[in-house]
């Protein structure tokens, strides 16, 4: 199943720090690029986790092998949130201010990210908004970047 | 306890030279100092442990040469040690191993950041704040979450959404924090007095933090001696007692039930050293309680029990921790958001400067019993996966 959402595709050249892509995140990393959003899922006890651990429900398979990555809703509530002002890497100059959301998915896992599109009025008084997945693409530089918007209750 | 050695503190020194300098250099000269401090020989030093900010953001394990090599010290080990800002409390838990077994007479631990240098340098790049090292596998960087007061200001942010707590309330952290500053001749900001309306008018960093909810960068080193009792009586200090240490982890339960942004691991960390010391809350005189920003200060008031869960912020606002207050004294030498920024060393050295009764203007009347904390951790969405530290510190 594919997410919904929109598709930010960035034509500009990409002057921020890249993705830190590694053994255990790399199938997320990839499903960012079909625009699902997955969550590491026990086939046992359907737990969902986010990013990968064993399960904590009961015993596991040898390196966690009884868990797949799964696509999530792309559905939550901001849960904590910040306005950043100062741009600490010189590649965020042009988007400051912009809004850092901590997203508590419905499946109950916490992401965090950029909300795009329509902005928040104020970090605090908009915690506990509703929000949903967005996808960036960067083809040119390989990879997709997962972002929030807000949508109606 | 009794079946163990005790183990003291017995000497203390700490340097802020110009920018520039390596990080050791600064270790070796606090080093020298603190043993000078204790009235011991360079000779007299079996052990050194280097306390190194790991964890965190950034590689900041160890660097390209041994301070002991450097200062010509005869240790018989050395190593490194640290979580984040949690430095002193674990070296200290790390040394009394040793210590306790006959492995070393006489431990140095020692902390050195060169983090103003450093930042002076990436500016160039055009960058702001701390130097910019990638850790791997850190999640929020392409997005957006650069700096500790990117995740960190979620805690002030959550605090305030559930408890209604203010950016005042917050600010009369820093303003408290301040006036103990002003006290110290030796802090960064020393002569240099701030109101809650001036933190109301500095610049936002990550809203809700102001700048001045923000620690300050720094540069220096902070050195501390670590022996047992029957040495510990002959030195030319007055030995100042490890009597209680405990730690806590937010992995094993917060994080999980996503309260890590309004609460730090305190409970296991407080229990453990609480038992260990003999004492309760209100036998401590004063608290130095990790400070890399106002809303960490706020979470352990409450953690510790001085103010209830969500009443941090009315139990600051009264003043109760600045000089003078009806409170806790805490982070008495301006902590690290107007002393310097070294970790919990710069806690630890000022709770020994307090029972030492060596602490000038701003030394609390008979401190007794000294708390000192420290933190540090990796950021694992929902944020911060950290350590807490316990250590309590005692004249007798």
């Amino acid at each position: 199943m594919t997410n919904e959402g929109v598709t930010v595709t960035e034509p500009k050249k990409w002057n921020k720090p890249r993705p830190n892509i590694d053994a255990d995140s790399a199938e997320f990393w990839e499903g960012l690029k079909r625009h699902e959003l997955l969550l590491w899922t026990c086939e046992e006890c359907g737990a969902a986790y986010w990013p990968k651990c064993y399960c904590r429900n009961h015993e596991n398979k040898p390196f966690a092998a009884n868990l797949s990555w799964k696509p999530s809703s792309g559905y939550g509530r901001i849960f904590a949130m910040n306005r950043h002002e100062y741009a600490f890497h010189a590649g965020f100059k042009e988007d400051v201010p912009y809004f850092y959301a901590l997203v508590e998915l419905d499946e109950g896992p916490v992401i965090s990210s950029t909300i795009i599109g329509e902005q928040p009025t104020d970090p605090i008084k908009d915690i506990g908004r509703r929000v949903k997945i967005a996808f960036e693409d960067h083809p040119e530089e390989g990879f997709t970047l997962p972002r929030f918007e807000l949508v109606a209750e | 306890m009794s079946t163990r050695n005790r183990i003291a503190v017995v000497g203390l020194a700490e340097v802020h030279p110009p920018q520039g300098m390596s990080q050791r250099m600064m270790a070796s000269e606090a080093t020298r100092l603190a043993v000078e401090d204790a009235g011991l020989k360079i000779s007299d030093i079996d052990g050194a442990i280097d306390l190194r900010r790991t964890g965190g953001g950034g590689d900041r394990a160890s660097y390209s040469d041994t301070f002991t090599r450097f200062l010509g010290m005869q240790a018989q080990f050395y190593f490194t040690i640290g979580r984040g800002g949690a430095l002193a409390g674990l070296a200290t838990a790390a040394a009394t191993g040793f210590l306790d077994r006959g492995l070393a007479n006489y431990v140095v631990c020692v902390g050195a950041v060169d983090d103003w240098s450093k930042a002076e340098q990436t500016k160039k790049q055009g960058h702001r704040g701390m130097q910019h090292a990638e850790k791997e596998g850190y999640w929020g960087k392409p997005l957006g979450d650069l700096r500790a007061a990117s995740h960190h200001s979620w805690m002030a942010a959550r605090h305030m959404a559930q408890y209604g707590t203010t950016s005042e309330q917050l600010g009369a952290i820093s303003v408290a924090q301040r006036t103990w500053a002003c006290l110290n001749p030796d802090a960064k900001m020393y002569g240099r007095p701030i109101t809650i309306e001036d933190h109301q008018n500095s610049p936002w960093v990550v809203e809700p933090y102001h700048r001045l909810d923000c620690s300050l960068i720094s540069d220096g080193a902070i050195a501390f001696i670590l022996t047992t009792e029957e040495r510990a009586k002959d030195l030319k200090q007055q030995p100042i007692w490890v009597s209680g240490q405990g730690f806590g982890e937010i992995a094993a339960s917060y994080w999980w039930e996503k309260k890590n942004l309004t609460h730090m691991a305190v409970a296991p960390a407080k229990e453990k050293a609480f038992a260990q010391a003999g004492i309760t809350l209100n036998d401590i005189d004063v608290a130095q309680l990790y400070d890399c920003f106002t809303g960490e200060v706020l979470l352990q008031l409450e953690d510790y029990g001085w103010a209830e869960k969500g009443q941090g912020g009315k139990y600051v606002e009264s003043g109760a921790t600045a000089p003078g207050g009806h409170g806790i004294p805490v982070n008495t030498g301006g902590g690290l958001l107007s002393n310097w920024h070294l970790g919990d060393l710069v806690g630890y050295a000022e709770a020994v400067q307090q029972l030492r009764g060596t602490a000038g203007d701003r030394q609390v009347k008979d401190a007794k019993v000294a708390l000192t904390t420290g933190h540090g951790g990796e950021l694992v969405s929902p944020s911060m996966c950290s350590i807490h530290t316990s250590t309590i510190l005692t004249v007798d």
